[in-house]
C-alpha cells in the first residue's frame, strides 16, 4: 500500500471515529474493533470502503476480526489481496 | 467482533471515566485505595463470598460454589487457569446433568414417557452422550486445527445444523420408535445446548494461536452461562479480553461485584413490578388479557396496554439479569467482557436496540449470519447488502436459534405441529428484521434521529413502541395462535 493510500484509509477510520464521537487519534498498530472504539456496523463500512477503494473481492474471504482490526492489519490484508 | 455499543471495556474505566454524582459514590474500581484492597487476601476473599451471595440465589448453592471458586482459582496463579475452567466447566456439565438442574434430563423424561418405555436409566443415558460429546469436540478441535482447510473448519454453523436436522429426521420418522428413539433423541437433547458454542471454538482453532486444548474445552460452553447462547464468543475474545496484570484484574473483579449486585438489584425491581402490577393493582398477565379477549371478556384497552407495557419490562430485566450474572462471573475470572445488555432505555434506533438490549446474542448473529452474507451477496448494491445481511441475521438467524432452543417440541409434539406454534415468534423474526434491517440502511444513508431532547424522546417512544409491540409475539409460550395474537393486536389499536 503506498503512502496516499494509506492515509486514504487513515482518514477514513479517523472519520468514522468521529462519527462514533471519538475524536482520540490512533496509532497504526492500535485495535480497533477489538478494543470497542468501533462497531461490527464500521467494521462493514470500512469492507465496503477498502472494496471501492482498492477494488477488492471480498467474495471469498474468510472473515476474522484480526485482519482488520489495525492500520497494520489492514496495510498486510490490502496487500496480500492485491499480490493474490 | 468489538463491543458494538462503543462503550470503554470494563479495565479501562479507571483511566478515562469522569463519574459524577451517585456514579462517583459506587465506582469504587475507579477509587485507587478499593484496587488496592481487591489485591490483598481479605479483599479477593470479600469479593469471592460477596459474589457467592449475589449468584446462589439463581444458579443454585452447589452452581454458584463451584463458579465462585473456579473464578477465583484461575485468577490466583496464571498456571491454574486453565485446569480450574476445564474442571468448573465440566464438573458442571455432569452434575448438573446428573441432578437434573438443566433441561436434558426433563426432556429425556418427556420423551420416554412418550414411547411409553416405563424404566429408562435416563441419567446414565445423558451422563454418557455427555462424555461421547466432549470426547468428540475434543478430538474434532485437534482435527480442524490439523485440516484448517476442511468443510467443517470453514463452515462450522452450517455442518453442526446439517447434523442436528439430521439427527432430528431420522428422530422424526415413523420407523424409528420406542428405546432407539428416547436412545436417539437423549443424544440430541445433550448436543443441542452445544450446538452454538462448537462453531466458535472451531473458529477459534483456525487462528494463528489458538491456545491449549485445555482452554479451548475449558470454555466450550463455560460455567458461567449456563444457557444456549455463548456469552463469551470462544476462547480467541476471551483471550483478548484477559486482565493483564494485577491491577487490571483487580478493577475487573471489583467490576464483577458491581455487576452481579446490579443483577440482583435489577431482579428485586422485575419481582417488586410483578408484585405491584398484578396484587394491589387488577392488572392482568398478557396471557391473561389474550384468553380474556378471546373469550369475549376484554380487558379495558388501557389495562391491556399497560399488561403489555409490564410484560416487556419484566422480560427485557430478566435479560440483562442473566446477562449481568453470566458477564459477572467472567469478569470475576479475569475476562473484562462487555456487558450483555447496557442502557437499552436510551437506544436511538432499532439497530442500537438490538445491540444495547441483547450484545452477545447480537454478536453471535453477526458473526455467524451478518458477516457471511455480507461477504457473498448483493456486492455491487450497498444499500441491498446492508438489508439483506442484517434480515438474514435478525430474521433467519434469531428465528432457527429460537426453533432449535425448543427442539424438545419436535421430539414430543412432532415437527409439523412444532413448526404449525412456532408461526407467531417466526413472525416476530420477519418484522424484526424488516425493521432493524430498515434502521441498518436509514443509518448508512446517514439518517440519525436527532440529538436534541425532543429527538431522544421521539426515539425511546418510536424504539419502545415497536418493541411493546412485538413482545406478544415474542414470548414463546406458544399458547395461542398467530391470528389470536393478530386479533388481540388489532383490537388493542381499535381496527375492531
Amino acid at each position: 500500500m503506498d503512502k496516499n493510500s494509506k492515509q486514504k484509509l487513515r482518514d477514513f477510520i479517523q472519520e468514522t471515529l468521529k462519527k462514533h464521537g471519538d475524536h482520540q487519534g490512533f496509532s497504526d498498530g492500535e485495535s480497533l474493533f477489538s478494543s470497542g472504539r468501533l462497531d461490527s456496523f464500521s467494521m462493514m463500512n470500512l469492507v465496503m470502503f477498502l472494496e471501492e477503494a482498492f477494488r477488492l473481492d471480498f467474495s471469498d474471504f474468510e472473515f476474522d476480526v484480526a485482519l482488520v482490526d489495525s492500520v497494520n492489519a489492514l496495510e498486510q490484508l490490502v496487500d496480500s489481496k492485491i499480490a493474490s | 467482533m468489538s463491543n458494538a455499543t462503543g462503550r470503554t471495556a470494563p479495565g479501562e474505566a479507571v483511566q478515562t471515566s469522569q463519574s459524577t454524582g451517585l456514579r462517583r459514590f459506587f465506582a469504587i474500581d475507579q477509587s485507587a485505595q478499593f484496587v488496592t484492597w481487591a489485591q490483598s487476601s481479605t479483599g479477593r476473599l470479600v469479593i469471592a463470598l460477596g459474589a457467592l451471595a449475589a449468584v446462589a440465589p439463581h444458579f443454585g448453592v452447589w452452581a454458584a460454589t463451584i463458579a465462585i471458586i473456579a473464578a477465583m482459582a484461575a485468577t490466583a496463579k496464571s498456571d491454574w487457569r486453565n485446569p480450574a475452567l476445564f474442571s468448573a466447566t465440566w464438573a458442571t456439565a455432569f452434575v448438573g446433568t446428573a441432578t437434573g438442574d438443566n433441561d436434558t434430563l426433563d426432556n429425556i423424561v418427556a420423551v420416554v414417557a412418550k414411547e411409553n418405555l416405563g424404566e429408562f436409566p435416563s441419567v446414565p443415558v445423558a451422563i454418557f452422550f455427555l462424555l461421547l460429546l466432549a470426547l468428540a469436540t475434543g478430538m474434532t478441535l485437534q482435527w480442524v486445527r490439523r485440516s484448517p482447510e476442511s468443510f467443517l473448519a470453514r463452515r462450522p454453523l452450517l455442518s453442526m445444523l446439517a447434523l442436528e436436522g439430521l439427527l432430528c429426521g431420522v428422530g422424526s420418522v415413523d420407523l424409528v420408535h420406542g428405546l432407539p428413539r428416547a436412545i436417539l433423541w437423549s443424544a440430541i437433547f445433550v448436543l443441542t445446548p452445544y450446538l452454538w458454542f462448537i462453531p466458535y471454538a472451531i473458529v477459534d482453532q483456525r487462528a494463528k494461536s489458538p491456545g491449549p486444548m485445555t482452554l479451548q474445552m475449558g470454555v466450550l460452553r463455560p460455567f458461567w452461562s449456563p444457557s444456549y447462547l455463548s456469552f463469551n464468543k470462544g476462547a480467541a475474545f476471551l483471550r483478548k479480553h484477559l486482565a493483564q496484570n494485577p491491577v487490571d484484574l483487580a478493577i475487573t473483579q471489583l467490576k464483577a461485584i458491581k455487576l452481579l449486585l446490579w443483577a440482583n438489584i435489577l431482579f428485586a425491581i422485575r419481582d417488586g413490578l410483578g408484585w405491584l402490577f398484578e396484587v394491589p393493582l387488577p392488572i392482568p398477565s398478557v396471557e391473561r388479557a389474550i384468553d380474556g379477549f378471546l373469550a369475549g371478556n376484554p380487558y379495558s384497552r388501557l389495562i391491556a396496554w399497560t399488561a403489555l407495557i409490564v410484560a416487556t419490562a419484566r422480560y427485557s430485566l430478566q435479560i440483562a439479569i442473566w446477562a449481568h450474572l453470566f458477564v459477572g462471573i467472567a469478569r470475576l475470572a479475569g475476562y473484562r467482557l462487555p456487558r450483555g445488555s447496557w442502557r437499552p432505555l436510551e437506544s436511538r434506533t432499532l439497530m442500537d436496540y438490538f445491540n444495547r438490549f441483547h450484545y452477545y446474542f447480537k454478536e453471535f448473529l453477526v458473526d455467524f449470519f451478518f458477516i457471511p452474507t455480507f461477504f457473498k451477496m448483493f456486492r455491487g448494491h450497498p444499500r441491498a447488502r446492508m438489508f439483506f445481511a442484517t434480515f438474514m441475521a435478525a430474521g433467519v438467524g434469531n428465528a432457527l436459534w429460537h426453533f432449535v432452543r425448543d427442539i424438545d417440541l419436535v421430539a414430543t409434539q412432532g415437527f409439523v405441529p412444532t413448526l404449525h406454534s412456532y408461526a407467531s415468534y417466526a413472525f416476530y423474526a420477519l418484522l424484526l428484521a424488516i425493521g432493524v434491517g430498515f434502521s441498518q440502511v436509514r443509518v448508512s444513508m446517514g439518517i440519525k434521529p436527532a440529538a436534541t431532547p425532543i429527538g431522544r424522546l421521539y426515539s425511546f417512544f418510536f424504539v419502545w413502541s415497536f418493541v411493546v409491540c412485538m413482545h406478544v409475539f415474542s414470548d414463546g409460550s406458544r399458547k395461542h395462535t398467530l391470528h389470536e395474537l393478530l386479533s388481540f393486536m388489532a383490537n388493542q389499536f381499535g381496527v375492531f
